[in-house]
């Protein structure tokens, strides 16, 4: 068989059914390791080979599901090893029915970031070494049951990268549509295909008849040209552990309405045999499959949420240091938590897709990208639109997001096409782009659209799709250039009509120096909508333009019934004044009764009159040492002390913007450095020291969780820490919190050191050669005082 | 197995996971109720169940000495038990812990009491199953309870193939993901058993625990 047949869609192709199935019922226990079998019984696993084979099988899985390094460690074997191993044991089995034989590459078995310790460049690396061990004795590569899409774009990028083999993916999803991590079916299908998936299809977790609808959602939702395939289970499994609840008749009769899908390939998984093969190859292996008709939409998305770009959809604009010195301050401090919150906010605000601009001079644009990409996917489920004029800053952004975002921007400059298109195309992202070139933006409407034309040619043969094509006419301030507001308008509406390409706005650079710009900004959205701008990029927290959104879709007839605009405003009060210090509650009182509003309100008043510093040590301080004191004399428990904290959190907020505002972080009482050890991910107590130390006015310098030594070592180092905080829950992980303490010691670093966690005892603290033992968070802030004086 | 989220949440239990015995104020009352709402929102449990020989136990299961043995005699079987919360959870927790510190505390400790409550349930369904078999079993045991140790972990979660089963994975250094699931081990007998528990002595705890200075155990609630 010829691998190109797999994909030409004449009959469909059978491929085989369980492996672990039949090395069960051949006697292999709960913890074998069933691909050790390669070395120790490769009469078996040729056999079982055979058998499919013989049941009509024109595909082989290797035995190569768990041949990656990870979950081989410990068995004194190497991947290489097994996968030519395997490769060659199913290559023996094959040849004589001329059938295909594929490396087979299952979950690694530890969670990726953000969930576990693994690293998405792990990952790849993993998969990669699975990849060039297989070389060219494999004719196709798969990669299956998985359940995670970030592993799924590891794998993939890994194949691609590494060989030349087709390759087909498919995922387990559960009976509610998605899968183990929350991913649809949908972004599945659009992020693999845009990665270049020559396969997608559903394999494992659940039986033909629960998987039906969930391969009908995926033939609607995988592109033109991509083959779909299922390899269901037989049936589910039985409450008793003792196996599935279908034999092959019943398989064969489940899978008898996925002929009318169109699909390229069909073939069994967990408690399918040979027999269940041979029914199937029966039915289906003289079947043409009808052709598929998927829709063209225009998608983004991440994988527990799918944004379809069919109606005004609002991109937020405010992860963008541009002009705002807090937001700069921030990105130098390496401070993702400010922009969670940039985000967080978005999203509560109605934003369906956030835009991601971290550039600033004097930073390293692409490790910042690398850094908010990961921040921003582990907390909010929108798209991203990664914003970059560097192809450099693009590529590596795109390479770590999970989903599939756009790109912000390309122009009609032959030269940023060139650069950044095949980028867009490698990794399946949408794009925007700008109607200027090399001799800048066209003042005349008509040359706008010319250039629209350009860029949506290239586009197209850069191999992306219209529909994944925005463009965006520029927005030219009103205050400097006003006759031209109304060619941009006309571009759009030619670019929208004729061109049917979505279009996308800066929206509010049309007010830049004029008064009162949420009224210049509304009726320029407004109009743009009209001439048919889906795509706007403004701010969402602006109450004005968002209503201007929700007005735009009631008067189109888009919210039908104004459903959406009745649930939004019905209720809602009258805009009101920005809210005061309530009941005249000050600052200190709010901090102790932790009341967040309120304190973040009393400080901002404090500090129209005092310097920040002065509000700190003279107000915020003192407040937070009277509720440390009473939580030690245990009149007040952890919940009150977290309240208080979040309080003092949101006034030193305001204390930072002002800091920011005169040009610095300001004076810090001292550095200090924390972070959750080697092996460990559990960070809420070291979150919670990081909070209560930032309410000190410690500059706190958070690793996060799962670090090794040497980057705690090496940032102690570099910015001179003078207190090292290190967290651990787990008896597992005090090996590598005693490690990290040695190292800092050898690299002769003059830091103290502190440590805390549920299981640490002061013994073991000192048995470590720490210096401090932080029973909890308020020890941790007396620590820090003993440390760098009061 | 189908496991359903009770309606409402242990806040008591809650509470005294943050070491706090008191009964909430009015404010404290208010924001138990919202991070009770996201975290059942977030919350999709599932459970897995797989039943054993004592002698399939792999050597690395280490269940041939200490507290585990103890609690295993008489049993000539056992079964291995995981439940899970789901990802979702993991997401709500990151997205507080950098936003609301103290919702993130709140809505962990309330997320630990909702995995013990779904791993209470799967335990009634195991006791169930082996019921109508004219089996007994212990009650749950989970690694790196009393001396059995965490390197335990691995060993259990591949023989329940809690991966493909219930989206959990262990890592190098034994620790589950998602976050808020819970293995364990039962043992099954044709007699009736107790199974012994651990007892304060080979906790890690035994010096610093709060329940041990208000003179009770963790049994006690």
């Amino acid at each position: 068989m010829r691998i190109t047949e797999l994909f030409e869609g004449r009959r469909t192709v059978i491929l085989d059914g369980g492996m672990g199935t039949m090395l069960q019922k051949a006697g292999l226990g709960p913890e074998e390791r069933p691909e050790l079998l390669a070395l120790t019984r490769p009469a078996l696993l040729e056999d079982i080979h055979r058998q499919y084979l013989e049941a009509g099988s024109r595909v082989l899985y290797a035995n190569t599901f768990g041949a990656s390094r990870k979950k081989l460690a410990g068995t004194g074997h190497g991947v290489e090893e097994i996968v030519t191993a395997s490769l060659e044991i199913a290559r023996r089995a094959a040849q004589p029915y001329g059938a295909l034989v594929a490396l087979d590459m299952g979950p690694l078995g530890e969670m990726l970031e953000p969930a576990g310790p693994l690293s998405f460049e792990e990952a790849y690396d993993c998969f990669a070494q699975m990849v060039e061990a297989a070389g060219d004795k494999a004719d196709l590569a798969v990669i299956e049951t998985m359940t995670d899409l970030y592993e799924v774009k590891a794998a993939l990028l890994a194949v691609k990268e590494n060989s030349s083999l087709p390759v087909l993916v498919s995922m387990s999803f559960e009976e509610n549509g998605r899968t183990f991590t929350g991913c649809t079916v949908q972004s599945f299908a659009a992020v693999a295909s845009g990665l270049g998936a020559d396969g997608v299809g559903i394999n494992c977790s659940l039986g033909p008849a629960e998987i039906f609808p969930l391969a009908k959602q995926l033939c609607e939702a995988a592109p033109q040209g991509v083959a779909v395939f299922v390899k269901p289970n037989a049936g589910l499994p039985r409450a008793d552990g003792s196996g599935y609840d279908i034999d092959a008749q019943g398989f064969l009769q489940a899978m008898l309405p996925y002929r009318e899908l169109g699909l390229a390939m069909v073939g069994g998984c967990c408690g399918t045999t040979p027999d269940f093969i041979r029914l199937l190859s029966r039915e289906f292996g003289e079947l043409t499959p009808p052709p598929r008709h998927p829709k063209a939409r225009s998608i983004l998305c991440t994988p527990v949420r799918v944004v379809e770009v069919n109606d005004v959809t609002v991109v937020g604009e405010r992860i963008n240091p541009t002009g705002k010195k807090r937001f700069q301050q921030a990105l130098r401090d390496g401070d993702m938590d400010y922009l969670i919150t940039q985000a967080v906010e978005q999203a509560e605000a109605g934003a369906k897709v956030l835009d991601v601009n971290v550039g600033i001079p004097g930073v390293d644009e692409t490790s910042l990208m690398v850094r908010a990409v990961k921040a921003l996917q582990s907390v909010v489920d929108l798209p991203l639109q990664l914003d970059s004029s560097n192809p450099q800053v693009l590529e590596a952004g795109l390479r770590v997001y999970n989903g599939k975002p756009i790109v912000n921007s390309v122009n009609g400059e032959q030269e940023k096409l060139e650069a950044i298109l095949p980028l867009c195309k490698k990794y399946g992202a949408a794009v925007v782009g700008l109607t200027l070139d090399e001799k800048g933006i066209p003042p005349k409407a008509e040359d706008r659209v010319a250039i629209a034309r350009r860029i949506l040619d290239a586009c197209l043969a850069a191999g992306i799709p219209k529909e994944d094509v925005y463009i965006d006419c520029l927005t030219l301030t009103a205050s400097a250039q006003q006759k031209e507001v109304m060619e941009t308008l006309k571009a759009v509406g030619v670019c929208s009509r004729e061109l049917g390409v979505h279009t996308a706005l800066g929206v509010s650079n049309i007010s830049f120096g004029l008064p009162c710009r949420p009224y210049l900004n509304t009726a320029f959205l407004t109009m743009a909508m009209a001439q048919g701008l889906d795509f706007p990029i403004l701010n969402p927290n602006s109450a004005e333009m968002m209503a201007a959104v929700a007005a735009f879709r009631v008067l189109t007839a888009r919210d039908e019934k104004s459903e959406e605009y009745i649930r939004r405003y019905a209720s809602a009060p009258a805009p009101a004044p920005a809210a005061q210090a309530a009941g005249g509650v000050d600052l200190a009182g709010a901090v102790y009764r932790g009341l967040k509003a309120e304190a973040g309100a009393a400080a901002a008043e404090l500090l129209k009159t005092q310097d920040p510093m002065e509000v700190v040590n003279g107000v915020l301080i003192p407040a937070l040492d009277k509720v440390g004191d009473a939580f030690e004399k245990g009149t007040l428990f952890l919940p009150q002390l977290l309240q208080s904290a979040a309080a003092a959190q949101k006034a030193f907020d305001e204390v930072k913007k002002v800091l920011a505002g005169q040009g610095g972080g300001g004076p810090v009482r001292g550095t200090i450095l924390v972070a959750t050890v080697k092996g460990d991910i559990h960070d809420i107590g070291k979150n919670i020291v990081k909070v209560i130390l930032e309410n000190y006015g410690y500059r706190v310098l958070d690793l996060g969780r799962d670090v090794p030594p040497e980057r705690i070592v090496e940032t102690a180092r570099q910015e001179g820490a003078g207190l090292v905080g290190l967290s651990a829950l787990m008896t597992t992980t005090l090996p590598s919190m005693a490690e990290t303490i040695r190292q800092l010691r050898a690299a002769g670093l003059g830091c103290k050191v502190m440590v805390g966690g549920a299981v640490l005892t002061p013994e073991y603290a000192a048995s470590i050669g720490a210096d401090y033992y932080a029973k909890d968070a308020k020890r941790s802030a007396d620590i820090a005082k003993e440390v760098f004086g009061s | 197995m189908r496991l359903e989220a009770p309606a409402r949440l242990d806040w008591a239990e809650a509470l005294r996971y943050m070491g706090s015995f008191e009964e909430p104020d009015e404010s404290l009352t208010a924001r138990l109720e919202t991070c009770q709402a996201k975290v059942l929102a977030a919350a999709r449990p599932v459970g897995w169940w797989a039943r054993f020989e004592r002698g399939q136990a792999p050597a690395g299961l280490l269940l041939d000495t200490g507290d585990i043995a103890r609690h295993l005699e008489g049993c000539g079987g056992f079964v291995l038990l995981g439940v899970s919360l789901g990802a979702g959870v993991d997401t709500l927790l990151r997205r507080l812990s950098a936003t609301d510190l103290f919702e993130a505390a709140l809505c962990d400790a309330l997320a630990s009491t909702l995995a013990e409550a779904v791993a209470a349930q799967a335990e009634s369904a195991v006791r169930l199953a082996l019921d109508k078999e004219g089996l007994y079993c212990t009650g749950r045991y989970s690694p790196g309870y009393g001396d059995w140790p965490l390197a335990a972990q691995p060993v259990l979660c591949r023989m329940l193939d809690a991966q493909r089963r219930l989206g959990v994975c262990c890592s190098a250094s034994c620790l589950l993901a998602p976050r808020k699931s819970v293995t364990a081990l039962m043992g099954v007998s044709d007699h009736p058993v107790q199974g012994k528990l651990a007892g304060c002595g080979h906790c890690v705890l035994n010096k610093t625990c709060t329940y041990r200075k208000r003179g009770k155990t963790c049994a006690d609630y």
